[in-house]
Order: C-alpha cells, then structure tokens, then sequence
C-alpha cells in the first residue's frame, strides 16, 4: 500500500512558523521508510497529517493512491495500524483486552469477536513476545513491555501499513532488534512501514529510506548512505556528531562527541 | 448601669426563688403533653420597660394586645401585620442584627428560648442590655408569655384579663363546634413527600380544640415527611395546606382541600380567631 | 466474574426488587391483598396504592437510578476520569437553582408539573453554558477545560442558590433542601413515561457507542487512529448523558452517590468493557435504587427517610467490600 503527501503544510496557530512546511514523503508498498530529526522538527506532527489528525494548511495525503479525504476513517484504520508516541490509561486494561482493541475498525458496534479475531490477537501477542502478559493490567507493565504490546494491537489490525512514532523508545537492545527485524520481515512480506524513530545508528541498518525533518522542513531524503553523513547531521542535530561506516553491518556508525572533552 | 443590673438581678433572684419555693408551676400541670419546652426562664428588670425589641412575634402581638404597642421600639421582619410597619425591624427573630438593637436604644429584648439560637443571648449580655426569653410552642405558653411581658412592661392586670379573655374565647369557641362530628383532617405543609404536623404541636392541639381529629396523630415527630401511600391509606375529611403545594387530589379522594396559609404558624394572642377560622374551615357553614 | 453470571444474577435481583417494592410500603397490606390487587381486584384504597402509587414509583425508581448509572458510566469514559459523576458539569446545581427560585417566587402553587420543566430547563441550561465554555476556543473538545467549567459553573449555581436561600423565609428553605436530597414520592405514571422516554432511547444510542468508549479510555489519538469519530461520539455521549440526567433531576431531585459508585462497583466485577458495562451498570443502578427507595418508605413508615440518604448509607459499605474483594490478585479476567 503506498503512501504519499506532497508538500503538506501544518499550523497549529495563526503566528510563528508552521509545524509542517511543504513536506513530501513517498513511500512505496513493502517499503520501511524512517522519519527522523531533533525533538521538536515536526516527525509527530506528520504521523498526525498522514492520519487526519491535523488541519491541513497546504497539500495532499494520498492513501494506495486515492485521496485521504475519500476514505472513511474506518476503512483507514482497517489498512493503516497506527501507535502514537504516548498513551495513558485511565481505567484498569488488561493487555488482552487492550490488544484486541485492534480488532475494533473490523467489527461492528456490538458483534462479538468470532475465532479468526481471537487468533489475530493471538498472533499479535505471539509476535511481540508478550503472550506471557496477556493477562497482566497494563498499568503494571514495564515502559518496554507496554511498548511491544502497544505494537502488538496495531498488528492485531492486520493492516497493509504502519505508521510508529517511537516504537522501540523504552527497549532494550534485544528488544529494539527483535522489533525491527519483525518490522523488516513485515516490510519484506509486503506490509508498508513508516517509522518515526531517534535511534539514529540502528535504523540504518533496517531502513530503505529515509526522511530527516528539520524545523518542519525537509533536510534530507534518501538512502540510509545519502541522509546520515556528517555533515547534515552536524547542522541539523546543531552538535558535533562523527559518522563512519560500520565494518561490520556497511552501514554507517554515529557517534557524537563530548564538547566539554579536555 | 451596673447597680441597675444587680438591682434586677436581686430582684430576679427573689422572684425565682419564691416561685422555686411555691412547688410546681401552677400552669404546668397538663400531662397530656409530652415533650413540652419548660418554663422559660426569665430575667425581668425591676422597673417597666418602655422601650422593647421583640424578637419574637408572638410577643410582639401580646404587647399589643395588652393595648402597649407604644412601647415596642423594635420588631423582626416576620411581623408583617401593618400595624406594625412603622417600627423599626431589627431582621430575622434568630439571626437579628445587633446593630440595629443597638442603635434603638431598648431597655428589654424579648427573644426565643431554647437552643437553636446561643448567639443572641450572649451578645446581648455582653452589650449589657436585658433580655426576656419566651418560647411559645403550645397554647399555654401563650398564657405564660402574656403573663412574663405584662409583668415586664408593668401591665400585670392587664394580662390577667386578656388572659382570661382567651380562655373564655377559646373554650366557647370549642363549645360552638362541640355538637358537630368530628373531622377527620391532616395539616399538611410543603415538601415532596409533604410533611405532616404530628402530635404534641400547637396545631395539633388547636385542631382538637375544635373538633378535628389529626390523622396523623401516631407521626411519632412534631412535623415529619410521611409517604404519599399514608395519605391514600388514611380516611381523610379536610386537608388544610400550609404552604403553596397541594397533593394529587386522586391520593386523599373525598377530601376538601383548605388553604390555612400562616394563620396557625405561632401561638400568640390572636389564637381564639386562628381557632375560629379552623372551625370554619373543619365544619364548613354549621360552625357558624 | 464472568459478564453473564453477573448479568443473570442482577436481573433476577431487578425483579426480586420488583416485586419487594411492590409488595412492601409504607401501608401494611397484606400479601393477599396485593395479589387481589395485580390479579385485577382488590379495594378502591389498595388498588390506588398498589396500581397509582407503589408500582410506578418502583419503576420511576429503576429508571432513575438505571439512568444515573448510565450518565456515569458515560461521564466517566468520556471525561477519563474515575471521579467523574453525572452532576459533575453543573447539572444538578442549574436544576436546584431554578426549583429554589420557582419555590421562592411562591410559583410552586400554579401546579405540580412546574417543579419538574424548571429543574430540567435549569439542567439543560447548566449543560449549554458549561458546553459553550468547553467549546470555545473552537477547536476539538478539551475534555480537561470540560471538567474544569463544569466545576466553576457548579460552584456558581451554589452559591446562587445560598443567595436566594438567604433572602427566603424558613418555610422555602426547608422545601428547597428536601427537594435537592432527592426524592421518589411524586412518582405517577407520567414521570415514568417521561423518564423512560429519554433513558430507554439514551440507552440504546450509548450501547452502540461501547466501543468507542472503550478506546477513549486510551487516548484520543489511539481512538481516532482506531476508527472513531472522536469529537462526534464525545458529543453525543455527553448529550445523552446530560439529557437522562436532567430528566432524572427533574422528576426525583438530586439523588447522589448512585452514578458515582454503581458504575465503579460493576467495573470492579468485570471491567471497564462498555459492551458489558452499559447494561450490567443500567441493571445495578435500577435495582440498587429500588431497593434503596423501599427502605427509605419503609424503614420509620409512616415517615420517609429522603432516598439519598439510604443510598449514600447502604452504598459506601458495599461499595468498600467490593473494593476490598478487588485488591485481592486477579487470577482470570473473564
């Protein structure tokens, strides 16, 4: 499922400059497309304009090729598994419960969940290695734990994409690689996935593309070889960051340097 | 000022003690009524007030029955008659301004006896100004309290023969209607459920007086809520309201609603009219 | 617990209290008078009090109380808040500000019917002013400033009510605060039907709602990315809560505590899912309200103790040992 916006333009308020200025992303089916830029350069803000969360000011959202606005906001939750940055939960959940929340945009008001939800949810659980949890509240999960399930509801979806913001915030290093490996295999297998993400080192070895935001712009836009070089990221980052290529995965290595080094 | 107070103090004292000593007060000797206030106590100044607030509107009513209204400097917002407009008010009976008694100068404040208001009395001793406490709840209090302001205005036989004049009036008006059937009637007042007067009240006894049997004579309270079902479940020959709402005529069937309005809310000195006009209205014409 | 164990068990409880509220009253009947009465005979007085006074007060009494639980259930997904109640946006402050101004006005006397129109025209008054408030800033409904203006706008109406009730003789006082504890006794068939028309309907509508208030409970984010109409179902859940709200206020008074502990008693049981939680709080809250108004007509009959009251009483120490019994450690969700 492919999804492109071509130039959108965000304002949350009438003064300052917008959220989004006349940002472009196309991303092909079977594609893993990461967004990435300093706190602040607008990656939320686009998961929020792909998805019909925020005004747009300027430009288009095309969902596999048809506008955004032609599709109900069922049909998209039904192709398109989305997990913000942050949730909270204001009643007791058990993560079963919460995980099967993803089944939602494919039943009606009040039809129960037949076999083949069951087994999604199941599947979802399996995936993400929390079927141990399945029972437990959410609120008594660990930050990595509620993490993987989080994922693991919007792959209950069954979707034809992903859009993430953060997914991999709170893991460990086992943890962030399985998930990225399991996004990586999903990719291969056809699903579309767009990642928004601050581990700058390890999206370089899973990502086909990727986008660099600054301030609401667009800095960068290529592979993982064209967009983490030096010198872009010393501007954007505005800190000193060495850049060489891993012998090991030939993909490069980011490392940023100490400024108050003697 | 000082000598005056511990002038009527004495006096005050002597008085008590005398009637201490004289045994039981004569006028309370009704066992019929359970839950009756006792005797008011009272500190009556030596000489006759000239200038009087009264807090409570049953004494001022007495006042002028006794033909003094001269003396009354002030009075509560609940006296409403029109004679009473021209004097000053001083507020509501429980909550009046200490300010406005102040500035009138009065040598006696009459105010209710009882607990609900522990302010008053003791801001009025420390103003340094007397104070007579009556509380009229039943029929006899309003003898007793035309018996404590005449004595403090210095109209004593004044209040004996208005005194008498009321028993008289009463009893003949209980007369009057003694050859007619008794009615059977409910006092009903505002509320949802309505709140019924029970037994002990001055209305209650009013009500008997004059050939009224209260339906809700087993309420176990003075006033108290009573469920909508008491009401269907009771014969019921007269309901006479208090207030502004009335209940569905389907609950009480065969009854004849009377508006009573304020007329019996305290006993005072005007008890033989209020006692008329609920004859009237218990008997309809035959209690002329 | 499972759903249906404990829906089974609150039917047959609803209709146990059925038929206590109907066989039991302030008026001693006995059994075989009131089945005379339902089997078509009995006398003129037993009729009237079995037929016109306890049945559709036993009904009125499940509505309302059905209806609160519902309005809370609702108030509490929507404004994500466990606090949450169905007076909390200033309802039953605009309700008991009109009735004390129509009992100060001495307008109570021009029929029974106006008590009611003014405590529900003060209700939906109070939802509007708080709704505009909310919704000011023009964009999506901050169910925070919601919360907020509801609070304000309570605490307005309070203190407009102290005013009045200052100024106004003892007699309107009295009359005034028994109002705002709530009450069942002018029920009669045509508060049933007024009541049933906007809880049965509201009802309904909410349970088609029970998914999307599921996903409020995460986020409004994770809602809509989850396919629901975010700001529509907020505001039709709102309104539909406020609207059985106003409509219990204005033929019972504020009866408290219900919509407040019934829905959380019920979550405790079996979770926040809405599917279930909407028509097992709807079955709780009825019963719950019967059972409370039967003792409150018969407990120091011929005398009646103002149902909230009872429910506050009776309400706190079930509502503690079900609190209790939840703190143990869950073994199975369903």
């Amino acid at each position: 499922m492919r999804l492109r916006a071509d130039g959108l333009v965000v304002r949350y308020s009438a003064l300052g400059a917008p959220a989004l200025d006349g940002v472009s992303l196309d991303v092909p089916g079977g594609a893993l497309y990461a967004v990435i830029g300093p706190n602040g350069s607008g990656k939320s803000t686009l998961m929020r304009a792909l998805l019909g969360l925020a005004p747009l000011s300027g430009g288009r959202v095309l969902l596999d090729e048809r506008p955004a606005d032609d599709w109900s906001r069922r049909d998209v939750a039904r192709s398109v598994g989305a997990v913000p940055q942050a949730e909270s939960f204001a009643f007791p959940l058990t993560t079963r419960e919460m995980v099967e929340m993803g089944r939602y945009p494919h039943l009606g008001p009040l039809a129960p969940p037949t076999e083949a939800d069951h087994a999604a949810v199941d599947r979802a659980l399996e995936a993400c290695d929390v079927a141990g949890l399945a029972e437990r509240d959410v609120t008594t999960l660990s930050g990595g734990e509620l993490q993987r399930a989080r994922l693991a509801r919007a792959l209950a979806q069954e979707p034809r994409a992903l859009v993430l913001d953060e997914p991999t915030a709170s893991l460990d290093v086992r943890h962030v690689m399985e998930i990225l490996e399991l996004l990586r295999a999903s990719a291969d297998a056809g699903m579309t996935i767009l990642l928004i993400t601050h581990g700058l080192e390890t999206v370089a070895q899973f990502a086909d593309r990727l986008l660099l935001l600054s301030r609401g712009r667009v800095a960068a836009e290529g592979t993982a070889a064209e967009v983490i070089r030096e010198d872009v990221l010393r501007e954007v980052y505005e800190w000193p960051i060495s850049v060489q290529p891993d012998p090991a995965t030939k993909t490069p290595r980011v490392t940023p340097m100490r400024r108050d080094a003697r | 000022m000082t000598r005056r107070r511990s002038a009527a103090r004495g006096v005050a004292g002597v008085v008590l003690l005398s009637v201490a000593c004289s045994g039981e007060q004569p006028r309370r000797t009704d066992d019929a009524s359970a839950g009756w206030s006792p005797y008011p106590l009272a500190e009556a100044g030596a000489t006759p007030a000239r200038r009087v607030v009264s807090l409570v509107p049953s004494a001022t009513e007495t006042i002028r029955a006794l033909g003094r209204a001269d003396v009354l400097v002030g009075r509560t917002e609940f006296d409403t008659a029109s004679w009473a407009r021209p004097i000053a008010s001083v507020g509501g009976g429980l909550e009046p301004s200490l300010e406005a008694i102040v500035a009138l100068e009065p040598d006696l404040v009459i105010r209710f006896a009882g607990e609900q208001d522990t302010r008053t009395p003791a801001r009025l001793d420390d103003l340094g100004i007397e104070h007579l406490a009556v509380r009229p709840d039943r029929i006899e209090d309003v003898y007793g309290t035309i018996d404590l302001v005449g004595a403090a205005i210095g109209e004593p036989e004044r209040a004996d023969s208005l005194e008498a004049e009321i028993r008289a009036g009463l009893a003949a008006a209980s007369a009057g209607v003694g050859h007619l059937p008794r009615v059977r009637v409910a006092y009903l007042l505002d509320g949802t459920p309505p709140w019924a007067a029970g037994p002990g009240t001055f209305i209650d006894e009013v009500l008997s007086l004059m050939g009224g049997d209260n339906v809700f004579a087993d309420l176990g309270a003075l006033y108290a809520p009573v469920s909508p079902e008491q009401l269907r479940g009771r014969e019921i020959d007269v309901v006479l309201l208090a207030g502004t709402q009335a209940p569905d005529a389907s609950l009480v069937p065969g009854a004849r609603f009377e508006r009573v309005g304020g007329a019996l809310d305290l006993p005072g000195p005007g008890v033989v009219q209020a006692a008329q006009r609920i004859g009237e209205l218990l008997h309809g014409r035959s209690a002329r | 617990m499972s759903r249906w164990a404990l829906g089974v068990a609150l039917a047959l409880a609803l209709v146990a209290a059925v038929i206590l509220g109907v066989r039991f009253g302030s008026v001693a009947l006995s059994t075989g008078e009131v089945v005379d009465v339902l089997l078509g005979g009995g006398g003129a007085v037993e009729r009237d009090i079995v037929l016109g006074l306890r049945l559709p007060r036993v009904l009125l009494a499940g509505l309302v109380g059905g209806g609160l639980a519902l309005a809370g259930v609702t108030f509490q997904a929507v404004l994500r808040n466990p606090l949450a109640e169905p007076y909390i946006l200033g309802i039953s402050g605009g309700a008991s500000v009109a009735t004390v101004i129509v009992l100060s006005l001495g307008w109570a006397a021009a029929g029974s019917w106006l008590m009611p129109v003014a405590a529900f025209v003060g209700a939906v008054s109070a939802i509007a002013v708080v709704f505009r408030v909310a919704t000011a800033t023009g964009r999506a409904m901050d169910v925070r400033v919601l919360l907020l203006a509801g609070v304000v706008v309570a605490a307005f109406f309070t203190a407009c009510i102290m005013f009045v009730l200052a100024i106004s003789p003892a007699r309107t006082v009295q009359s005034a605060v028994l109002w705002m504890m709530g009450s069942l006794a002018a029920a009669n068939w045509t508060s049933v039907a007024t009541a049933a028309l906007y809880t049965i309907p509201a009802g309904t509508v909410l349970m088609g709602l029970a998914r999307p208030l599921n996903l409020m409970a995460i986020g409004d984010e994770t809602a809509h990315y989850l396919g629901a109409d975010v700001e529509g179902v907020k505001r039709a859940a709102l309104l539909l809560a406020a609207l059985v709200t106003a409509a219990g206020v204005a033929v019972a008074g504020v009866i408290g505590f219900v919509g407040l502990v019934v829905p959380h008693g019920v979550r405790l049981l079996i979770g926040s899912d809405h599917r279930a939680l909407i028509p097992l709080a709807f079955l709780a809250g009825a019963t719950f309200l019967m059972l409370a108004d039967l003792a409150a007509r018969v407990a120091l009959a011929p005398t009646e103790i103002p149902v909230g009251v009872v429910t506050a009483f009776v309400g706190v120490p079930l509502f503690l040992v079900l609190l209790r019994r939840s703190l143990a450690p869950r073994s199975e969700s369903k």
